[in-house]
């Protein structure tokens, strides 16, 4: 199984650049997720690895290949789209067998991979059906199928489960897991679905306005998020990010508030120093607040904040409290959540270490 | 156990027919009947004798039915000079319509296919200029297509005729097919293009397999035009291969001696019969080959 | 840029296409257009006639037949016209009625399937003043009908115009009714809540919605007009005299019968700039107001 690398790749449409000199290497055996919003140009590098578009400069690597100019046919690539896009006029054992037309393979051969994808995915029963006569999640399953039957060195998905109800999505996710942890292909898997991407990926490249904001495991970009806006946008619910300003007093460092409020920094592992007076944001998840005054280790911050608002949604609960002129939604028990009203003042602690702090200019992590 | 009392019904009040409808359903008949009344007096002047037509009275139904004319205008009538009745233009008509028909059809499918489906970098410009072909008129091309014809060596054979028939639809063809193919989703030929990346192999087994519906519209639609045509079957066909259009007129347009007008009625009715039979069993398709043929802009 | 295959099949397999639009339709249409400023006769000269380039063009504006045939060529098409507004009636009684609307659609559009030369055949014989439907309302006791219109200079016109309207009625009604059925249901109901009167609703509401389906039939019906050869040919054969010449008719006669090669390439050149004249505007007007509906959408 090769590793892929894209090198300098620039994609211009017309006038408009939407990637602009990217650089990016999938291990052997990775399952890369590329995560972003919507017109972030992750599906426009999907389809510049499988050769459906042209890169304006640059090169693609697949193992020690250079793909840049080939056919999407001899690329050694296989894919799964977001609508399936299954032959409708042919069956499923048609739609199998068509995937590996371009390859002359013996019949006994094509026999035999047809048999094994069909077990692999348990759509035997289905061979003589139409792509009109089965439901999503087995349209979703042929479509694996189609794409398993090539024995590609690199699996590409573009956002194949979008198509599919919260329940089957759940299913297919894991099914997809477990036939990447048995085959162990390369992957590319290009989602918006965050909660897909820390499931599935062994890396996550994230992206947004054409450029890799992030690369990194599902953990690193979760816990060290690299700038504002991987931040903000990894995580449901959403990052808290509180406008503030680095101050030293006697030596220790502290994030203050407009408020006045300060938060002691000396616990927090400052990867640069920022200068005096700087603008900073700070970032607190809301799972990682305690509820709690009563003991407060050390390297913790602790506030009592007036409860604003409490958003419960059944296995889990918001409350919203006031800071610093703003608010934070603090993560809280059920049970928790119930006992408290809006009005209230409530003991709050943050661990320090976990504290995300990010230059408000460049919004680089600090 | 079964229970055999009748289930209960709630008969719904049929719609009542109001005066408003009747008056509507009248006008639509009175038209629906002066549309017939070509039909209607071709069809009854076939059957009668010349002693009946003398009579007058065009829309009596004959006296007697004879089908003397039929018989005539199919093995007797004269054409020009030769007198082998309309079924030489026949004939003529069904060798001319098969190549026409597969070689138009086949290149507007392929050119449309190509322009829909796959990146050609003047695939815009070049659709443009078929839309303003589709609407050149056919004299300003015609001297023109005699002249490449005569050199092709073709001049006056069924081949001329085919191959101008295929000139003439390719642009409103290719415009058709090019819509119908590019409703068809991108994922789809691009999980073709990956899987096979044949051009030819994915029009085979991918794209005509999805064609049925725009192929039958497509095909009544040539049919009745190139069976119908008269003016390329006349310029571009020689003696021996003018099509059952052009005999017909050449019959109805003889000046000399007394016109057997039911003789007449009888030819037009045989020209006509063809694309009539197909367009009575097959109405649905050729409506939507009307509105496909007229909303490409 | 590499030699790829998925690059040159595409453009390999629109070759023929690609020959035919220059050769068939650009290559001969500039071939017609230089002959027309030559003294071709019955063959073509290829030096262009620098003494009077228009040589050509100033006997076509001085030939009668062509003033005929361009004068013809307004009249068919105003007559013609009637078939869009018969087109549109038709259509808005089967919407109305649904009753029946296969059996009337089958029956209005059959016209279409028959060929120009049967259909000319058929309304020559209606016409037909010793047996025709003059002699069929004579024998009903009205005894002044006159009905020989195509042995007169003055109505051969017309009748053909009846004839061309019974032929494409239908095809105008097939496009008004697929227009129609496009209208919102609820526009009928707001109507009636309201208490507008049906024709109102038509004059004010339906026909301003349907602007697009109206542009399309008149682009397609000057198209038609322009081309009409066929059933000219088969009702008149441009008769009596040169009454019922029309462009189409002109330009084929003067290549045919005439052998002036160069003076028929004028008479198709001023064809072509009819065509564009008429139909240029026309699409643009279309597009313009396609436009103007996708702003008012957002």
């Amino acid at each position: 199984m090769p590793r892929v690398t894209f090198e300098h790749i620039v994609k211009r449409f017309g006038a408009v650049t939407v990637l602009d000199g990217l650089n990016l290497t999938v291990e052997d055996g990775d399952f890369l997720v590329l995560l972003g919003p919507s017109g972030c140009g992750k599906t426009t590098l999907l389809n510049l690895l499988a050769g459906l578009l042209d890169v304006t400069s640059g090169r693609i690597m697949i193992g020690d290949r250079d793909v840049t100019e080939l056919d999407p046919k001899d690329r050694g690539l296989a894919m799964v789209f977001q609508s399936y896009a299954l032959y409708p006029t042919k069956t499923v054992e048609g739609n199998l067998r068509f995937g590996l037309s371009a390859r002359k393979l013996p019949r006994d051969e094509v026999e035999a991979r047809v048999k094994w994808a069909s077990d692999l995915l348990q759509i035997g029963p289905l061979m003589g059906r139409k792509p009109a006569e089965l439901s999503g999640g087995q349209r979703q399953r042929v479509a694996i199928g189609r794409a398993l039957v090539k024995h590609a060195d690199v699996l590409l998905f573009d956002e194949p489960l979008s198509n599919l109800d919260a329940k089957l999505r759940t299913e297919m996710r894991l099914e997809i897991k477990k036939l990447h942890d048995t085959l162990k292909p390369t992957v590319v898997y290009v989602t918006h679905d965050q909660i897909e991407a820390m499931t599935m990926a062994t890396h996550i490249a994230i992206m947004s306005g054409g450029a890799i904001q992030q690369f990194g495991t599902p953990d690193e970009v979760y816990e060290h998020p690299a700038n504002l806006f991987v931040a903000g946008f990894i995580g449901s619910p959403a990052m808290n990010l509180t406008p503030g300003r680095y101050v030293t007093a006697g030596g220790t460092p502290y994030a203050e508030f407009p408020d006045g409020a300060r938060i002691d920094l000396t616990a927090y592992p400052f990867a640069t120093s920022p200068v005096e007076g700087a603008a900073i944001a700070v970032g607190m998840r809301p799972e990682h607040f305690v509820l709690d005054r009563a003991q407060v280790p050390p390297g913790h911050t602790a506030f009592d904040l007036t409860v604003r608002m409490v958003e419960r949604t059944g296995s889990d609960a918001l409350i919203a409290v006031s800071f610093a002129n703003d608010q934070l939604f603090v993560r809280a028990e059920p049970d928790r959540a119930a006992k408290t009203r809006a009005g209230e003042t409530v003991p709050v602690q943050y661990p320090t270490a976990k504290l995300n702090l990010f230059d408000a200019q460049s919004g680089r992590r600090l | 156990m079964t229970v055999d009392a009748p289930p209960v019904m709630f008969p719904r009040k049929p719609k009542r027919i109001t005066g408003k409808s009747i008056a509507v359903l009248t006008l639509l008949t009175m038209s629906a009947l002066f549309f017939c009344i070509p039909l209607y007096v071709l069809v009854v002047t076939s059957f009668k004798d010349m002693d009946q037509i003398r009579d007058g009275a065009m829309f009596a139904m004959p006296t007697t039915w004879s089908l003397e004319a039929w018989r005539f205008a199919w093995f007797e009538a004269c054409s020009g000079l030769s007198c082998d009745g309309l079924q030489a233009g026949f004939w003529n008509s069904v060798v001319i319509l098969a190549p026409s028909l597969v070689a138009s059809i086949t290149l507007s499918m392929i050119t449309g296919y190509a322009l829909a489906l796959w990146e050609v970098r003047w695939s815009g410009p070049f659709l443009f200029l078929l839309f303003l072909c589709a609407f050149v008129p056919f004299q300003i091309i015609m001297y023109p297509l005699i002249r490449l014809t005569v050199q092709m060596g073709i001049y006056g054979s069924i081949t001329a005729i085919a191959f101008v028939h295929t000139v003439l639809a390719m642009p409103v063809l290719t415009l058709i097919f090019r819509n119908y193919y590019k409703d068809i989703p991108p994922e789809l030929i691009k999980a073709a293009i990956m899987d096979s990346g044949s051009f030819w192999r994915i029009f085979v087994e991918i794209i005509l397999p999805m064609s049925g519906n725009i192929l039958i519209v497509v095909l009544i639609m040539q049919i009745t035009s190139i069976w119908n045509d008269y003016l390329i079957g006349v310029t571009f066909g020689g003696l021996g291969t003018s099509p059952m259009t052009v005999h017909l007129a050449n019959m109805v347009t003889v000046s000399t001696g007394t016109v057997s007008y039911n003789v007449n009625m009888a030819a037009a009715l045989l020209t006509a019969i063809p694309p009539l039979v197909i367009y009575f069993v097959l109405g649905k398709f050729f409506v939507q080959g009307i509105a496909a043929g007229a909303i490409k802009g | 840029m590499t030699f790829r295959w998925s690059r040159i099949t595409p453009q390999i397999a629109l070759l023929p296409a690609v020959g035919i639009t220059l050769v068939a339709f650009l290559g001969s249409i500039g071939w017609t257009v230089l002959m027309s400023f030559t003294r071709s006769r019955r063959l073509p000269e290829y030096k262009i006639d620098m003494e009077n380039p228009f040589r050509q063009y100033n006997r076509l504006f001085a030939d009668v037949g062509w003033n005929i045939s361009i004068s013809n060529l307004v009249v068919l098409a105003l007559g013609s016209a009637m078939a869009i507004v018969l087109g549109f009636v038709l259509a808005a009684l089967i919407e109305r009625e649904r009753r029946g609307e296969d059996f009337f659609r089958t029956v209005f559009l059959y016209p279409l399937a028959v060929s120009l030369i049967v259909t000319g055949v058929a309304w020559r014989w209606i016409f037909n003043p010793q047996y025709g439907i003059e002699n069929a309302l004579h024998a009903l006791g009205w005894e002044s009908a006159s009905f020989n219109w195509l042995s007169d200079p003055q109505t051969a016109m017309y009748s053909i115009i009846i004839a061309s309207i019974w032929q494409s009625s239908g095809f105008y009604m097939a496009l008004m009714l697929a227009g129609l059925k496009g209208i919102n249901t609820e526009i009928w109901s707001a109507a009636r809540i309201d208490g507008v009167s049906l024709w109102r609703v038509y004059l004010e509401i339906i026909i301003p919605m349907m602007r697009f389906t109206f542009l399309t039939c008149a682009i397609l019906l000057s198209l038609g007009v322009i081309k009409a050869f066929d059933i000219i040919l088969a009702m008149t054969n441009g008769g009596p005299g040169q009454s019922t010449w029309v462009p189409a008719y002109f330009t084929i006669n003067a290549m045919s019968a005439k052998g002036n090669l160069g003076f028929a390439s004028a008479a198709a050149s001023m064809m072509l700039l009819i065509t564009l004249a008429v139909f240029l505007p026309l699409v643009a007007l279309t597009a313009w107001q396609q436009r103007q509906a996708r702003k008012g959408a957002h």
